[in-house]
Protein backbone atom coordinates (compact mmCIF):
# COMPACT_ATOMS: atom_id res chain seq x y z
CA UNK A 1 0.00 0.00 0.00
CA UNK A 2 1.42 3.38 -1.17
CA UNK A 3 2.27 6.06 1.87
CA UNK A 4 -1.00 7.92 2.76
CA UNK A 5 -2.00 11.22 4.43
CA UNK A 6 -3.65 11.55 7.27
CA UNK A 7 -6.35 12.66 6.38
CA UNK A 8 -6.31 9.81 3.43
CA UNK A 9 -5.82 7.09 6.53
CA UNK A 10 -9.05 8.61 8.13
CA UNK A 11 -11.30 7.73 5.08
CA UNK A 12 -9.56 4.44 4.45
CA UNK A 13 -10.05 3.37 7.92
CA UNK A 14 -13.96 4.16 8.07
CA UNK A 15 -14.33 2.80 4.23
CA UNK A 16 -12.24 -0.65 6.40
CA UNK A 17 -14.27 -0.48 9.14
CA UNK A 18 -17.77 -0.37 6.82
CA UNK A 19 -16.36 -3.17 5.28
CA UNK A 20 -15.65 -5.17 8.08
CA UNK A 21 -18.91 -4.57 9.31
CA UNK A 22 -20.70 -5.53 6.02
CA UNK A 23 -18.92 -8.68 6.46
CA UNK A 24 -19.90 -9.37 10.22
CA UNK A 25 -23.59 -8.33 8.70
CA UNK A 26 -23.07 -10.66 5.82
CA UNK A 27 -21.71 -13.79 7.68
CA UNK A 28 -22.92 -13.67 11.59
CA UNK A 29 -26.66 -14.68 10.61
CA UNK A 30 -25.04 -17.76 9.05
CA UNK A 31 -22.70 -18.71 11.27
CA UNK A 32 -25.03 -18.26 14.26
CA UNK A 33 -27.56 -20.69 12.31
CA UNK A 34 -24.71 -22.89 11.87
CA UNK A 35 -23.45 -22.88 16.03
CA UNK A 36 -27.12 -23.14 16.72
CA UNK A 37 -28.12 -26.47 14.92
CA UNK A 38 -25.55 -28.32 17.81
CA UNK A 39 -27.26 -27.45 20.60
CA UNK A 40 -29.91 -28.34 22.79
CA UNK A 41 -31.46 -24.80 24.03
CA UNK A 42 -31.89 -22.96 20.79
CA UNK A 43 -33.84 -20.08 21.96
CA UNK A 44 -30.51 -18.53 23.93
CA UNK A 45 -27.84 -20.79 23.11
CA UNK A 46 -25.30 -19.74 26.24
CA UNK A 47 -23.48 -21.30 27.31
CA UNK A 48 -24.39 -24.41 24.61
CA UNK A 49 -25.79 -27.81 25.18
CA UNK A 50 -24.29 -29.69 22.70
CA UNK A 51 -26.57 -32.22 20.65
CA UNK A 52 -27.39 -34.32 17.21
CA UNK A 53 -30.46 -33.98 17.63
CA UNK A 54 -31.50 -31.70 15.09
CA UNK A 55 -29.24 -33.60 12.44
CA UNK A 56 -31.10 -37.19 13.37
CA UNK A 57 -34.72 -35.50 12.68
CA UNK A 58 -33.46 -34.31 9.98
CA UNK A 59 -32.26 -37.64 8.50
CA UNK A 60 -35.41 -39.16 9.13
CA UNK A 61 -37.50 -36.45 7.71
CA UNK A 62 -39.34 -38.34 4.87
CA UNK A 63 -39.10 -35.47 2.36
CA UNK A 64 -35.25 -34.72 3.18
CA UNK A 65 -33.85 -37.36 1.14
CA UNK A 66 -36.01 -36.79 -2.06
CA UNK A 67 -35.88 -33.11 -1.93
CA UNK A 68 -32.08 -33.64 -1.12
CA UNK A 69 -32.06 -35.32 -4.56
CA UNK A 70 -34.68 -33.91 -6.67
CA UNK A 71 -32.78 -30.14 -5.50
CA UNK A 72 -29.50 -31.91 -7.19
CA UNK A 73 -31.05 -32.99 -10.20
CA UNK A 74 -32.48 -29.59 -10.89
CA UNK A 75 -29.48 -28.16 -10.11
CA UNK A 76 -27.37 -30.67 -12.64
CA UNK A 77 -30.28 -30.04 -15.30
CA UNK A 78 -29.94 -26.29 -14.95
CA UNK A 79 -26.42 -26.29 -14.91
CA UNK A 80 -25.96 -28.29 -18.12
CA UNK A 81 -28.13 -26.48 -20.06
CA UNK A 82 -26.97 -23.02 -18.75
CA UNK A 83 -23.36 -23.72 -19.30
CA UNK A 84 -23.83 -25.43 -23.22
CA UNK A 85 -25.75 -22.38 -23.83
CA UNK A 86 -23.55 -20.04 -22.30
CA UNK A 87 -20.59 -20.75 -23.52
CA UNK A 88 -21.76 -21.59 -27.26
CA UNK A 89 -23.36 -17.85 -26.87
CA UNK A 90 -20.23 -16.34 -25.76
CA UNK A 91 -17.60 -17.70 -27.99
CA UNK A 92 -20.35 -16.62 -30.75
CA UNK A 93 -20.40 -13.06 -29.50
CA UNK A 94 -16.43 -12.74 -28.99
CA UNK A 95 -14.94 -14.61 -31.96
CA UNK A 96 -17.36 -13.19 -34.83
CA UNK A 97 -17.40 -9.67 -34.84
CA UNK A 98 -21.46 -9.59 -36.12
CA UNK A 99 -23.39 -6.49 -36.23
CA UNK A 100 -26.08 -8.00 -34.08
CA UNK A 101 -23.97 -9.07 -30.89
CA UNK A 102 -24.98 -6.02 -28.86
CA UNK A 103 -28.59 -7.12 -29.16
CA UNK A 104 -27.42 -10.96 -28.69
CA UNK A 105 -25.87 -9.62 -25.25
CA UNK A 106 -28.94 -7.63 -24.13
CA UNK A 107 -31.46 -10.66 -24.75
CA UNK A 108 -28.97 -12.93 -22.23
CA UNK A 109 -28.48 -10.50 -20.08
CA UNK A 110 -32.40 -9.82 -19.48
CA UNK A 111 -33.33 -12.05 -17.36
CA UNK A 112 -31.00 -10.79 -14.52
CA UNK A 113 -33.71 -7.76 -14.89
CA UNK A 114 -37.23 -10.39 -14.20
CA UNK A 115 -37.97 -10.21 -10.82
CA UNK A 116 -37.74 -13.95 -9.73
CA UNK A 117 -41.37 -14.39 -9.17
CA UNK A 118 -41.91 -13.32 -12.71
CA UNK A 119 -40.35 -15.94 -14.09
CA UNK A 120 -41.90 -18.73 -11.92
CA UNK A 121 -45.37 -17.56 -12.25
CA UNK A 122 -45.34 -16.93 -16.13
CA UNK A 123 -43.48 -20.19 -16.57
CA UNK A 124 -46.36 -21.79 -14.31
CA UNK A 125 -48.92 -20.30 -16.60
CA UNK A 126 -47.04 -21.07 -19.82
CA UNK A 127 -45.84 -24.65 -19.15
CA UNK A 128 -49.05 -25.60 -17.83
CA UNK A 129 -51.95 -23.68 -20.00
CA UNK A 130 -50.03 -23.83 -22.81
CA UNK A 131 -47.83 -26.30 -23.29
CA UNK A 132 -49.79 -29.10 -21.14
CA UNK A 133 -46.50 -29.37 -19.00
CA UNK A 134 -47.02 -30.42 -15.50
CA UNK A 135 -45.60 -29.23 -12.64
CA UNK A 136 -42.41 -31.79 -12.73
CA UNK A 137 -38.44 -31.39 -12.84
CA UNK A 138 -38.58 -31.27 -16.29
CA UNK A 139 -40.72 -27.55 -16.28
CA UNK A 140 -38.33 -26.58 -12.90
CA UNK A 141 -35.17 -27.29 -14.71
CA UNK A 142 -36.75 -25.40 -18.23
CA UNK A 143 -37.88 -22.14 -15.93
CA UNK A 144 -34.72 -22.36 -13.44
CA UNK A 145 -32.14 -22.37 -16.95
CA UNK A 146 -33.40 -18.53 -18.17
CA UNK A 147 -32.09 -17.08 -15.09
CA UNK A 148 -29.47 -19.50 -14.92
CA UNK A 149 -28.05 -18.47 -18.14
CA UNK A 150 -27.39 -14.94 -17.47
CA UNK A 151 -25.36 -15.50 -14.51
CA UNK A 152 -23.40 -18.32 -16.31
CA UNK A 153 -23.24 -16.25 -19.70
CA UNK A 154 -21.21 -13.59 -17.36
CA UNK A 155 -19.62 -15.72 -15.64
CA UNK A 156 -18.24 -17.24 -18.95
CA UNK A 157 -17.85 -13.67 -20.67
CA UNK A 158 -15.66 -12.13 -17.80
CA UNK A 159 -13.09 -15.09 -18.54
CA UNK A 160 -13.20 -14.98 -22.43
CA UNK A 161 -12.60 -11.21 -22.94
CA UNK A 162 -8.85 -11.96 -21.76
CA UNK A 163 -8.96 -15.30 -24.72
CA UNK A 164 -6.38 -14.92 -27.59
CA UNK A 165 -8.73 -15.62 -30.70
CA UNK A 166 -5.18 -15.93 -32.51
CA UNK A 167 -5.22 -19.26 -31.03
CA UNK A 168 -8.33 -20.52 -32.99
CA UNK A 169 -6.98 -18.61 -36.43
CA UNK A 170 -3.63 -20.71 -35.87
CA UNK A 171 -5.39 -23.79 -36.07
CA UNK A 172 -7.66 -22.65 -38.37
CA UNK A 173 -5.23 -21.73 -40.83
CA UNK A 174 -3.40 -25.23 -40.35
CA UNK A 175 -6.38 -26.78 -41.85
CA UNK A 176 -8.54 -27.30 -38.38
CA UNK A 177 -12.91 -27.65 -38.65
CA UNK A 178 -14.27 -24.87 -36.13
CA UNK A 179 -15.29 -28.04 -34.46
CA UNK A 180 -12.15 -29.48 -34.16
CA UNK A 181 -10.85 -26.34 -33.20
CA UNK A 182 -13.38 -26.06 -30.29
CA UNK A 183 -12.14 -29.21 -28.72
CA UNK A 184 -8.65 -28.70 -29.05
CA UNK A 185 -7.45 -25.11 -28.93
CA UNK A 186 -10.76 -23.69 -27.33
CA UNK A 187 -11.95 -25.55 -24.82
CA UNK A 188 -9.02 -27.07 -23.21
CA UNK A 189 -7.72 -23.20 -22.25
CA UNK A 190 -11.32 -22.00 -21.35
CA UNK A 191 -12.51 -24.98 -19.32
CA UNK A 192 -12.59 -23.48 -16.26
CA UNK A 193 -14.85 -21.22 -16.97
CA UNK A 194 -17.11 -23.34 -18.19
CA UNK A 195 -17.05 -25.27 -15.47
CA UNK A 196 -17.23 -22.01 -13.13
CA UNK A 197 -20.67 -21.47 -15.13
CA UNK A 198 -22.05 -24.88 -14.57
CA UNK A 199 -21.63 -24.76 -11.07
CA UNK A 200 -22.83 -20.69 -10.65
CA UNK A 201 -26.15 -21.98 -12.19
CA UNK A 202 -25.98 -25.05 -10.28
CA UNK A 203 -26.17 -23.35 -7.41
CA UNK A 204 -28.23 -20.82 -8.00
CA UNK A 205 -30.88 -23.67 -9.26
CA UNK A 206 -30.31 -25.72 -6.16
CA UNK A 207 -31.16 -23.41 -3.90
CA UNK A 208 -33.91 -21.41 -5.77
CA UNK A 209 -37.39 -21.03 -4.38
CA UNK A 210 -39.08 -18.68 -6.24
CA UNK A 211 -38.68 -20.21 -9.69
CA UNK A 212 -38.65 -23.92 -8.56
CA UNK A 213 -42.22 -23.69 -6.33
CA UNK A 214 -44.13 -22.74 -8.75
CA UNK A 215 -42.72 -25.18 -11.39
CA UNK A 216 -42.17 -28.27 -9.32
CA UNK A 217 -45.72 -29.38 -8.36
CA UNK A 218 -46.03 -31.44 -5.69
CA UNK A 219 -42.42 -32.84 -5.90
CA UNK A 220 -40.46 -31.70 -2.63
CA UNK A 221 -37.05 -29.75 -3.04
CA UNK A 222 -34.70 -28.45 -0.14
CA UNK A 223 -36.20 -24.23 -0.83
CA UNK A 224 -39.77 -25.87 -0.57
CA UNK A 225 -39.37 -27.95 2.33
CA UNK A 226 -37.60 -25.14 4.12
CA UNK A 227 -40.07 -22.66 2.68
CA UNK A 228 -43.07 -24.95 3.74
CA UNK A 229 -41.46 -25.85 7.69
CA UNK A 230 -41.03 -22.21 7.94
CA UNK A 231 -44.71 -21.06 7.05
CA UNK A 232 -45.39 -22.95 10.23
CA UNK A 233 -43.20 -21.56 12.38
CA UNK A 234 -39.46 -21.71 12.90
CA UNK A 235 -38.39 -25.51 13.38
CA UNK A 236 -34.90 -26.95 14.82
CA UNK A 237 -34.61 -28.77 11.83
CA UNK A 238 -34.41 -26.01 9.74
CA UNK A 239 -30.84 -25.43 11.39
CA UNK A 240 -29.44 -28.40 10.70
CA UNK A 241 -30.76 -28.25 6.86
CA UNK A 242 -29.70 -24.78 6.33
CA UNK A 243 -26.16 -26.02 7.64
CA UNK A 244 -25.88 -28.86 5.35
CA UNK A 245 -26.65 -26.66 2.69
CA UNK A 246 -24.39 -23.78 3.77
CA UNK A 247 -21.12 -26.82 4.28
CA UNK A 248 -22.08 -27.43 0.23
CA UNK A 249 -22.42 -24.24 -1.22
CA UNK A 250 -19.47 -23.28 0.61
CA UNK A 251 -17.72 -26.14 -0.94
CA UNK A 252 -18.64 -25.30 -3.84
CA UNK A 253 -17.48 -21.79 -3.82
CA UNK A 254 -14.02 -22.42 -2.68
CA UNK A 255 -13.97 -24.71 -5.88
CA UNK A 256 -15.16 -22.02 -8.08
CA UNK A 257 -12.95 -19.88 -6.54
CA UNK A 258 -9.86 -21.40 -7.77
CA UNK A 259 -11.23 -22.29 -10.72
CA UNK A 260 -11.33 -18.52 -11.40
CA UNK A 261 -7.31 -18.33 -10.17
CA UNK A 262 -6.98 -21.33 -12.86
CA UNK A 263 -9.08 -19.82 -15.12
CA UNK A 264 -6.83 -16.64 -14.95
CA UNK A 265 -3.15 -18.36 -14.77
CA UNK A 266 -4.25 -20.16 -17.87
CA UNK A 267 -5.29 -17.45 -20.27
CA UNK A 268 -2.63 -15.69 -18.93
CA UNK A 269 -0.33 -17.37 -20.87
CA UNK A 270 -1.70 -15.59 -23.96
CA UNK A 271 0.56 -12.64 -22.90
CA UNK A 272 -2.16 -9.84 -24.18
CA UNK B 1 -25.07 -27.73 -52.44
CA UNK B 2 -22.38 -25.45 -53.36
CA UNK B 3 -23.71 -22.40 -52.01
CA UNK B 4 -24.72 -24.26 -48.98
CA UNK B 5 -20.99 -25.12 -48.39
CA UNK B 6 -20.24 -21.61 -48.69
CA UNK B 7 -22.78 -20.20 -46.30
CA UNK B 8 -21.72 -22.87 -43.18
CA UNK B 9 -18.16 -21.28 -44.32
CA UNK B 10 -19.03 -17.65 -43.54
CA UNK B 11 -19.01 -15.78 -40.12
CA UNK B 12 -22.19 -14.76 -39.64
CA UNK B 13 -23.51 -18.31 -40.45
CA UNK B 14 -20.91 -19.35 -37.45
CA UNK B 15 -22.27 -16.48 -35.04
CA UNK B 16 -26.01 -17.26 -35.56
CA UNK B 17 -25.19 -21.33 -34.75
CA UNK B 18 -23.30 -20.45 -31.46
CA UNK B 19 -25.93 -18.01 -30.49
CA UNK B 20 -29.17 -18.74 -31.82
CA UNK B 21 -29.67 -21.90 -29.34
CA UNK B 22 -29.59 -19.73 -26.32
CA UNK B 23 -31.58 -17.03 -27.46
CA UNK B 24 -34.37 -19.64 -29.09
CA UNK B 25 -34.27 -21.09 -25.36
CA UNK B 26 -34.94 -17.51 -23.72
CA UNK B 27 -37.37 -16.43 -26.51
CA UNK B 28 -39.40 -19.69 -25.65
CA UNK B 29 -38.81 -20.20 -21.96
CA UNK B 30 -38.70 -16.39 -21.26
CA UNK B 31 -40.02 -14.28 -23.24
CA UNK B 32 -43.32 -16.40 -24.39
CA UNK B 33 -44.61 -17.05 -20.90
CA UNK B 34 -44.28 -13.07 -20.42
CA UNK B 35 -46.50 -13.05 -23.52
CA UNK B 36 -48.60 -15.87 -22.10
CA UNK B 37 -49.44 -14.00 -18.93
CA UNK B 38 -50.10 -10.58 -20.36
CA UNK B 39 -52.81 -12.85 -22.63
CA UNK B 40 -54.63 -14.44 -19.49
CA UNK B 41 -54.37 -11.42 -17.66
CA UNK B 42 -57.17 -10.43 -19.58
CA UNK B 43 -59.13 -13.30 -19.24
CA UNK B 44 -61.11 -14.57 -16.05
CA UNK B 45 -60.70 -17.26 -13.25
CA UNK B 46 -63.98 -19.27 -12.43
CA UNK B 47 -63.63 -22.01 -9.99
CA UNK B 48 -60.00 -22.28 -10.72
CA UNK B 49 -60.30 -22.71 -14.54
CA UNK B 50 -59.17 -20.28 -16.61
CA UNK B 51 -61.90 -18.54 -19.06
CA UNK B 52 -61.11 -16.66 -21.96
CA UNK B 53 -63.53 -13.98 -21.77
CA UNK B 54 -61.77 -11.14 -23.22
CA UNK B 55 -62.08 -8.45 -20.37
CA UNK B 56 -60.16 -5.54 -18.03
CA UNK B 57 -61.65 -5.69 -14.89
CA UNK B 58 -58.04 -7.50 -13.08
CA UNK B 59 -56.89 -4.14 -14.22
CA UNK B 60 -59.75 -2.39 -12.89
CA UNK B 61 -59.23 -3.77 -10.09
CA UNK B 62 -55.66 -4.02 -9.23
CA UNK B 63 -55.41 -0.28 -10.53
CA UNK B 64 -58.89 1.09 -9.33
CA UNK B 65 -59.18 -0.78 -5.52
CA UNK B 66 -57.49 1.48 -2.85
CA UNK B 67 -55.69 -2.33 -0.98
CA UNK B 68 -53.64 -3.11 -4.17
CA UNK B 69 -52.77 0.50 -4.81
CA UNK B 70 -51.47 0.46 -0.96
CA UNK B 71 -49.50 -2.93 -1.26
CA UNK B 72 -48.39 -1.27 -4.77
CA UNK B 73 -46.98 1.94 -2.86
CA UNK B 74 -45.76 0.09 0.07
CA UNK B 75 -43.35 -2.20 -2.23
CA UNK B 76 -42.49 1.14 -4.01
CA UNK B 77 -40.85 2.95 -0.64
CA UNK B 78 -39.59 -0.29 0.52
CA UNK B 79 -37.70 -0.94 -3.07
CA UNK B 80 -36.70 2.43 -3.05
CA UNK B 81 -35.61 2.98 0.12
CA UNK B 82 -33.55 -0.45 0.30
CA UNK B 83 -31.96 0.72 -2.79
CA UNK B 84 -30.79 3.93 -1.38
CA UNK B 85 -29.46 1.82 1.90
CA UNK B 86 -27.49 -0.37 -0.38
CA UNK B 87 -26.18 2.17 -2.75
CA UNK B 88 -25.11 4.50 -0.28
CA UNK B 89 -23.31 1.67 2.38
CA UNK B 90 -21.92 -0.20 -0.84
CA UNK B 91 -19.98 2.36 -2.41
CA UNK B 92 -17.25 3.47 -0.08
CA UNK B 93 -16.70 -0.36 0.53
CA UNK B 94 -16.64 -1.25 -3.30
CA UNK B 95 -14.49 2.09 -3.97
CA UNK B 96 -11.99 1.01 -0.81
CA UNK B 97 -11.93 -2.85 -2.38
CA UNK B 98 -11.23 -1.64 -5.95
CA UNK B 99 -9.05 0.97 -5.02
CA UNK B 100 -6.65 -0.60 -2.18
CA UNK B 101 -7.58 -4.25 -2.62
CA UNK B 102 -4.45 -4.92 -4.42
CA UNK B 103 -4.05 -8.81 -5.04
CA UNK B 104 -6.69 -9.60 -2.56
CA UNK B 105 -9.33 -7.34 -3.86
CA UNK B 106 -10.74 -10.82 -5.88
CA UNK B 107 -11.07 -12.77 -2.32
CA UNK B 108 -12.33 -9.04 -0.88
CA UNK B 109 -15.04 -8.84 -3.21
CA UNK B 110 -15.79 -12.81 -3.56
CA UNK B 111 -16.62 -12.38 0.05
CA UNK B 112 -18.96 -10.14 -0.50
CA UNK B 113 -21.38 -12.25 -3.02
CA UNK B 114 -20.62 -15.61 -1.36
CA UNK B 115 -23.95 -15.63 1.00
CA UNK B 116 -25.84 -14.55 -2.12
CA UNK B 117 -25.56 -18.25 -3.21
CA UNK B 118 -26.88 -19.93 0.09
CA UNK B 119 -30.75 -18.95 -1.17
CA UNK B 120 -33.22 -16.56 -0.08
CA UNK B 121 -35.22 -18.63 1.98
CA UNK B 122 -32.05 -19.55 4.56
CA UNK B 123 -30.82 -16.23 4.30
CA UNK B 124 -34.45 -15.32 5.67
CA UNK B 125 -34.63 -17.35 8.09
CA UNK B 126 -30.88 -16.65 9.53
CA UNK B 127 -31.96 -13.22 9.55
CA UNK B 128 -35.17 -14.16 11.59
CA UNK B 129 -32.86 -16.09 14.32
CA UNK B 130 -31.37 -12.91 14.99
CA UNK B 131 -34.18 -10.44 14.54
CA UNK B 132 -37.29 -12.32 15.61
CA UNK B 133 -39.13 -12.22 18.65
CA UNK B 134 -36.69 -15.20 20.13
CA UNK B 135 -34.40 -13.90 18.25
CA UNK B 136 -30.89 -13.36 19.39
CA UNK B 137 -30.98 -9.83 19.62
CA UNK B 138 -33.98 -9.77 21.56
CA UNK B 139 -33.10 -13.13 23.67
CA UNK B 140 -29.81 -11.00 24.61
CA UNK B 141 -31.82 -7.06 25.61
CA UNK B 142 -33.95 -9.67 27.98
CA UNK B 143 -31.58 -11.58 29.33
CA UNK B 144 -29.81 -8.17 30.06
CA UNK B 145 -32.78 -6.69 31.64
CA UNK B 146 -33.02 -4.48 28.45
CA UNK B 147 -36.81 -3.58 26.77
CA UNK B 148 -37.36 -5.48 23.47
CA UNK B 149 -36.51 -2.99 20.43
CA UNK B 150 -40.25 -3.70 18.95
CA UNK B 151 -39.10 -1.80 15.87
CA UNK B 152 -37.11 -4.28 14.82
CA UNK B 153 -39.45 -7.62 14.80
CA UNK B 154 -42.01 -8.12 12.52
CA UNK B 155 -42.29 -4.47 10.75
CA UNK B 156 -41.08 -2.86 7.75
CA UNK B 157 -38.01 -1.98 9.35
CA UNK B 158 -37.38 -5.89 10.03
CA UNK B 159 -38.21 -6.41 6.27
CA UNK B 160 -35.70 -4.15 4.72
CA UNK B 161 -33.16 -5.11 7.14
CA UNK B 162 -33.67 -8.74 5.17
CA UNK B 163 -33.75 -6.84 2.11
CA UNK B 164 -30.23 -5.05 2.39
CA UNK B 165 -28.94 -7.97 4.05
CA UNK B 166 -30.50 -10.12 0.49
CA UNK B 167 -29.11 -7.94 -2.19
CA UNK B 168 -26.33 -5.84 -0.75
CA UNK B 169 -24.08 -7.86 -2.98
CA UNK B 170 -25.33 -7.43 -6.35
CA UNK B 171 -24.31 -3.42 -5.31
CA UNK B 172 -21.14 -4.38 -4.05
CA UNK B 173 -20.28 -6.46 -7.27
CA UNK B 174 -22.14 -3.88 -9.67
CA UNK B 175 -20.04 -0.36 -8.42
CA UNK B 176 -17.00 -2.73 -8.10
CA UNK B 177 -17.28 -3.95 -11.63
CA UNK B 178 -17.33 -0.75 -13.06
CA UNK B 179 -14.58 0.97 -10.14
CA UNK B 180 -12.03 -2.43 -11.82
CA UNK B 181 -12.28 -0.42 -14.88
CA UNK B 182 -12.05 3.22 -13.76
CA UNK B 183 -8.55 5.39 -13.94
CA UNK B 184 -8.03 6.30 -10.09
CA UNK B 185 -5.31 8.81 -11.45
CA UNK B 186 -8.14 10.82 -13.01
CA UNK B 187 -8.40 11.94 -9.53
CA UNK B 188 -4.79 12.63 -8.71
CA UNK B 189 -5.00 15.12 -11.64
CA UNK B 190 -8.12 16.75 -10.02
CA UNK B 191 -6.12 16.95 -6.99
CA UNK B 192 -3.32 18.72 -8.42
CA UNK B 193 -5.40 20.99 -10.28
CA UNK B 194 -6.85 22.57 -7.19
CA UNK B 195 -10.26 20.15 -6.54
CA UNK B 196 -11.30 19.34 -3.31
CA UNK B 197 -12.06 15.25 -2.51
CA UNK B 198 -16.04 15.92 -2.72
CA UNK B 199 -15.80 17.81 -5.57
CA UNK B 200 -13.53 15.23 -7.71
CA UNK B 201 -15.56 12.60 -6.48
CA UNK B 202 -19.11 14.69 -7.74
CA UNK B 203 -17.54 15.51 -11.13
CA UNK B 204 -15.38 12.36 -11.59
CA UNK B 205 -16.01 9.21 -9.77
CA UNK B 206 -19.80 9.63 -9.71
CA UNK B 207 -20.34 10.30 -13.21
CA UNK B 208 -17.63 8.03 -14.57
CA UNK B 209 -19.12 4.95 -12.45
CA UNK B 210 -22.85 5.96 -13.18
CA UNK B 211 -23.85 2.79 -15.59
CA UNK B 212 -22.47 -0.05 -12.96
CA UNK B 213 -23.65 1.86 -9.83
CA UNK B 214 -27.00 1.93 -12.22
CA UNK B 215 -26.87 -1.28 -12.59
CA UNK B 216 -26.75 -2.23 -9.22
CA UNK B 217 -29.91 0.16 -8.17
CA UNK B 218 -31.62 -2.04 -10.62
CA UNK B 219 -30.52 -5.08 -9.70
CA UNK B 220 -31.15 -4.39 -6.56
CA UNK B 221 -35.08 -2.47 -7.04
CA UNK B 222 -36.64 -5.16 -8.86
CA UNK B 223 -35.65 -8.27 -6.45
CA UNK B 224 -37.02 -5.73 -3.57
CA UNK B 225 -40.13 -4.42 -5.36
CA UNK B 226 -41.29 -8.17 -5.68
CA UNK B 227 -40.07 -9.46 -3.05
CA UNK B 228 -42.71 -12.12 -0.74
CA UNK B 229 -40.30 -14.16 1.08
CA UNK B 230 -38.75 -11.80 3.23
CA UNK B 231 -41.95 -9.36 3.96
CA UNK B 232 -43.59 -12.38 5.12
CA UNK B 233 -41.20 -13.81 7.49
CA UNK B 234 -39.84 -10.97 8.77
CA UNK B 235 -42.39 -8.48 8.01
CA UNK B 236 -45.53 -9.06 10.58
CA UNK B 237 -48.64 -8.40 10.10
CA UNK B 238 -48.51 -4.89 8.64
CA UNK B 239 -45.70 -6.09 6.87
CA UNK B 240 -47.25 -7.78 3.79
CA UNK B 241 -45.98 -6.33 0.28
CA UNK B 242 -46.90 -6.55 -3.06
CA UNK B 243 -45.29 -9.89 -4.28
CA UNK B 244 -47.27 -11.16 -1.00
CA UNK B 245 -51.04 -10.73 -2.85
CA UNK B 246 -49.23 -11.43 -5.73
CA UNK B 247 -47.80 -14.56 -4.10
CA UNK B 248 -51.44 -15.30 -3.00
CA UNK B 249 -53.37 -15.07 -6.33
CA UNK B 250 -51.19 -18.40 -7.45
CA UNK B 251 -51.48 -20.07 -3.62
CA UNK B 252 -55.04 -20.51 -2.37
CA UNK B 253 -57.18 -18.52 -4.14
CA UNK B 254 -56.32 -19.73 -7.35
CA UNK B 255 -57.13 -16.29 -9.27
CA UNK B 256 -54.96 -16.71 -12.45
CA UNK B 257 -56.12 -14.11 -14.18
CA UNK B 258 -55.83 -11.20 -11.55
CA UNK B 259 -52.40 -12.95 -10.88
CA UNK B 260 -51.43 -12.42 -14.34
CA UNK B 261 -52.49 -9.28 -14.48
CA UNK B 262 -50.54 -8.41 -10.94
CA UNK B 263 -47.72 -9.98 -12.81
CA UNK B 264 -47.94 -7.77 -15.73
CA UNK B 265 -48.20 -4.41 -14.05
CA UNK B 266 -44.90 -5.35 -11.59
CA UNK B 267 -43.06 -6.14 -15.13
CA UNK B 268 -43.85 -2.95 -16.29
CA UNK B 269 -43.62 -0.68 -13.03
CA UNK B 270 -39.84 -2.65 -13.10
CA UNK B 271 -39.39 -1.64 -16.54
CA UNK B 272 -40.48 2.21 -16.15
CA UNK B 273 -38.10 2.56 -13.18
CA UNK B 274 -35.38 0.51 -15.51
CA UNK B 275 -36.14 3.13 -18.42
CA UNK B 276 -36.43 6.25 -15.87
CA UNK B 277 -32.63 4.83 -14.80
CA UNK B 278 -31.92 4.59 -18.43
CA UNK B 279 -32.81 8.49 -18.62
CA UNK B 280 -29.86 9.40 -16.60
CA UNK B 281 -27.36 7.91 -18.31
CA UNK B 282 -25.10 10.00 -20.62
CA UNK B 283 -22.74 7.62 -22.71
CA UNK B 284 -19.92 10.69 -23.89
CA UNK B 285 -20.14 11.35 -19.57
CA UNK B 286 -19.39 7.83 -19.06
CA UNK B 287 -16.49 7.39 -20.58
CA UNK B 288 -17.98 5.15 -23.47
CA UNK B 289 -15.85 4.79 -26.04
CA UNK B 290 -17.49 2.85 -28.51
CA UNK B 291 -16.21 -0.38 -28.02
CA UNK B 292 -18.66 -3.25 -27.01
CA UNK B 293 -17.14 -5.66 -24.81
Amino acid sequence: MAAVSPKERVVVVSQSSLLVFLYIFLYFPIFFIIYVSFVDNTVWPFPPVFTWEWYERLWIMSDFHLGLLNSFLIGIGTGALSSIFAASAAIGLLKYQSRLRGLFAVLYLSPLFVAGILIGISSLMFHRNILGLPGNLTSAILANTTQALSFAFLVILAQLTRYDWRMDEAAMVFGARPARCFWEVTLPTIWPSVLGAFLVSFILAFNNLEVTFYNVGAIPTLPTIAWGTLRHGIEPELYSLATVINGLVFFILIILFFLIRLGFVRLGYRGQ
Amino acid sequence: MVSFWKLRQSPNFRFAMLTLPGALFLLIFLVLPLISILIFSFWRTESYQLIADWNIENYKTILGQKTYLTFMWRSLVMAVSVSLVCLIYAYPVAYLVAKRGGRYRLILVLLTAAPFFTGIILRVTAMQQILGPIGLLNMALQTFGFEPIQILMYSNVASAIGLVYLWIPFMVLAIYLSLLNFNFELLEVAYVNGAKPWRAFLEITWPLNWIGTAIGIVLVFIPTFAAFVTPRFLGGVNGALYGNILEHQFGATGTWALGSAMGVVLFFICLIFIMIIWRTINLQRSGYTGEEF
